[in-house]
């Protein structure tokens, strides 16, 4: 395996864009990324891209195709990568993997979406052999729902108060303030939070990450190409992808079986000890995390799940100040999914623009001090889960 | 008079056997792992077993837990007009399986985590042609 650079990262801006189109979007972003790592855009020599399930790619999820015939038909091969929430996650380690193997020098990552209003619509398929239907019409259990059911379990188990949820949505917001490119920038106070409707109980509105448009993307590269652009590049320590496993008591149909240990996120787990293993990095090793906050429960339930703390002890963390990026363990120093809002298949390779921006020492006002090693993680329906780790 | 059908939300899901209302499922003969709805092998890695059985499950569980639906969902969420708010449960059964219910209970801050429930088929909606689909559910005993 050979050494991979993060030579450019690009993004749109996160928002509602009406009068723009998924490919439009896109294309400012690999604009950006282009210039960002000083090359030609037919220099790139292979497209991974996230399948869309919601925007353009004809309809079939070839969101790469789009890309390359808008940026100049060059010939390149284009992986379109389809891993529901996790697919930018996923387009980037298969982009990483090309790089790392040797196929390729120069690779391109791109995911973009523009989403319908409302919260995430459900899968469409109306088959009664396919569990996601069946969850929905026989008992109704939509996302919010769902993250809501994993968190009032939590508060029962650990005793987390509506006011620690309400208090990690309030530090979202104060990080996303600086943050050019989040859509949602206004303060808000633990009263806001605690104000604003529930939708599905225990979870509130500002607690709950909504769903935007926006597109992101990464230009990977060879150590040898990296040194003739840059003295000091961004690596990647590692990249993963992985499923859940068979009894970690999610139940993610209808049921599952009651699991022997504790309930876990086995796809997250499994994801980002694998980074770690990869890397020969640990948690205390890691500078910051974006991790993939569709409601603030996440921002408890994963440190643990990944052995950055006890069980029962992010709310600590919270309580402290740990978790801002001035603290001992910056969680979300980009504001999160909750000021973005969800491009859904955008997201994994949003969180390597912004992890690689803190590294480089170019967050502004949201800067973690001295960033050297920052990790990211998505989950997508169907069990997917994904990991980076980049470092300096 | 137009006497109401009673429709299941889907076929083959649930019954009113004598005994009471069950889950339709399945069990693998080798390692125990229950499915529901059926399944025709064992999805266990760990396990080679071959033989699947139908079983029943029900009727009794423990509330694992549950969150409280405040806004009308999208589709396929099936709910009569006007929109209430409704309890969907997460339920523990003694049969090793952990299944989606929604809650039937008149007020949804009675409900509480580790409360035992039992298996209920009720109403969950009526259909544009006047007829009463029915779901399962669980209701505190």
């Amino acid at each position: 395996m050979r050494d991979v650079a993060v030579l450019g990262v690009g993004m749109h801006p996160w928002g509602k864009f009406e009068d723009k189109s998924v490919t439009q979007l896109c294309r400012e972003a690999v604009q950006s990324a282009l210039k960002d790592a000083g090359i030609q855009w037919r220099e790139i020599q292979a497209i991974s891209a996230a399948s869309s399930r919601f925007s353009g790619g004809k309809g079939w999820g070839l969101n790469g195709n789009d890309v390359i015939e808008d940026m100049g038909p060059t010939g390149a091969p284009v992986y379109n990568l389809s891993a529901g929430c996790a697919a930018g996650g996923n387009a980037f380690n298969v982009g990483y993997s090309l790089v790392a193997g040797g196929l390729y020098d120069i690779v391109l990552v791109v995911g973009g979406e523009k989403m319908p209003k409302g919260f995430i619509q459900m899968s469409g398929v109306q088959e009664e052999t396919d569990p996601e239907y069946l969850r929905q019409v026989c008992v109704g259990m939509p996302g919010p729902a769902f993250w809501g059911m994993l968190c009032l379990r939590r508060m029962a188990d650990h005793g987390t108060t509506e006011e620690q949820l309400a208090r990690i949505a309030v530090k979202a917001h104060q990080a996303a303030q600086h943050n050019p490119n989040a859509r949602f920038r206004q303060l808000f106070t633990v009263e806001d939070v605690l104000k604003s409707r529930v939708v599905s109980w225990p979870l509130r509105l500002y607690e709950i990450c909504p769903v935007s448009d926006g597109a992101a993307a990464a230009v990977l590269c060879s150590a040898e190409v990296a040194r003739k652009h840059t003295t000091d590049p961004v690596w990647v320590a590692s990249s993963t992808v992985a499923t859940a496993k068979f009894n970690d008591g999610i139940p993610r149909g209808l049921a599952t079986v009651v699991p022997t240990g504790h309930t876990e996120h086995s796809e997250a787990t499994t994801a980002v000890k694998k980074a770690f293993e990869q890397a020969g990095l640990g948690p205390r090793d890691v500078s910051l995390i974006e991790l993939q906050d569709n409601t603030v429960y996440y921002e408890l339930a994963f440190p643990e799940e990944w052995g950055f703390c006890e069980p029962g002890e992010s709310e600590k963390m919270v309580e402290r100040g740990d978790t801002v990026p001035t603290g001992k363990l910056p969680i979300n120093p980009s504001g999160g999914f909750l000021c973005f809002g969800e491009a859904t298949t955008a997201m994994g390779v949003w969180q390597v623009c912004e992890i690689t921006g803190q590294l480089r020492g170019q967050a502004g006002a949201r800067q973690v001090p001295d960033a050297k090693v920052g990790l990211g993680q998505t989950l997508g329906l169907g069990s997917n889960a994904t990991a980076v780790i980049l470092k300096r | 008079m137009t006497t109401t059908n009673r429709v299941p939300v889907v076929q083959g899901m649930f019954a009113e056997t004598p005994q009471g209302p069950r889950l339709l499922g399945s069990k693998c003969a080798a390692c125990g792992a229950p499915y529901f709805p059926k399944s025709p092998v064992c999805h266990n890695p760990e396990c080679s077993g071959q033989r699947i059985e139908e079983v029943q499950f029900g009727p009794r569980g423990k509330l694992w837990s549950f969150a409280v639906q405040y806004y009308a969902p999208p589709p396929p969420v099936k709910y009569d007009e006007p929109f209430a708010p409704f309890a969907i449960g997460v339920v523990d059964m003694p049969e090793g399986l952990r299944v989606l219910g929604r809650v039937a209970v008149d007020d949804l801050k009675k409900i509480k985590i580790g409360m035992d429930v039992e298996l209920v088929i009720d109403h969950l909606c009526s259909d544009k042609d006047g007829n009463e689909v029915i779901t399962w559910k669980f209701r505190p005993v």
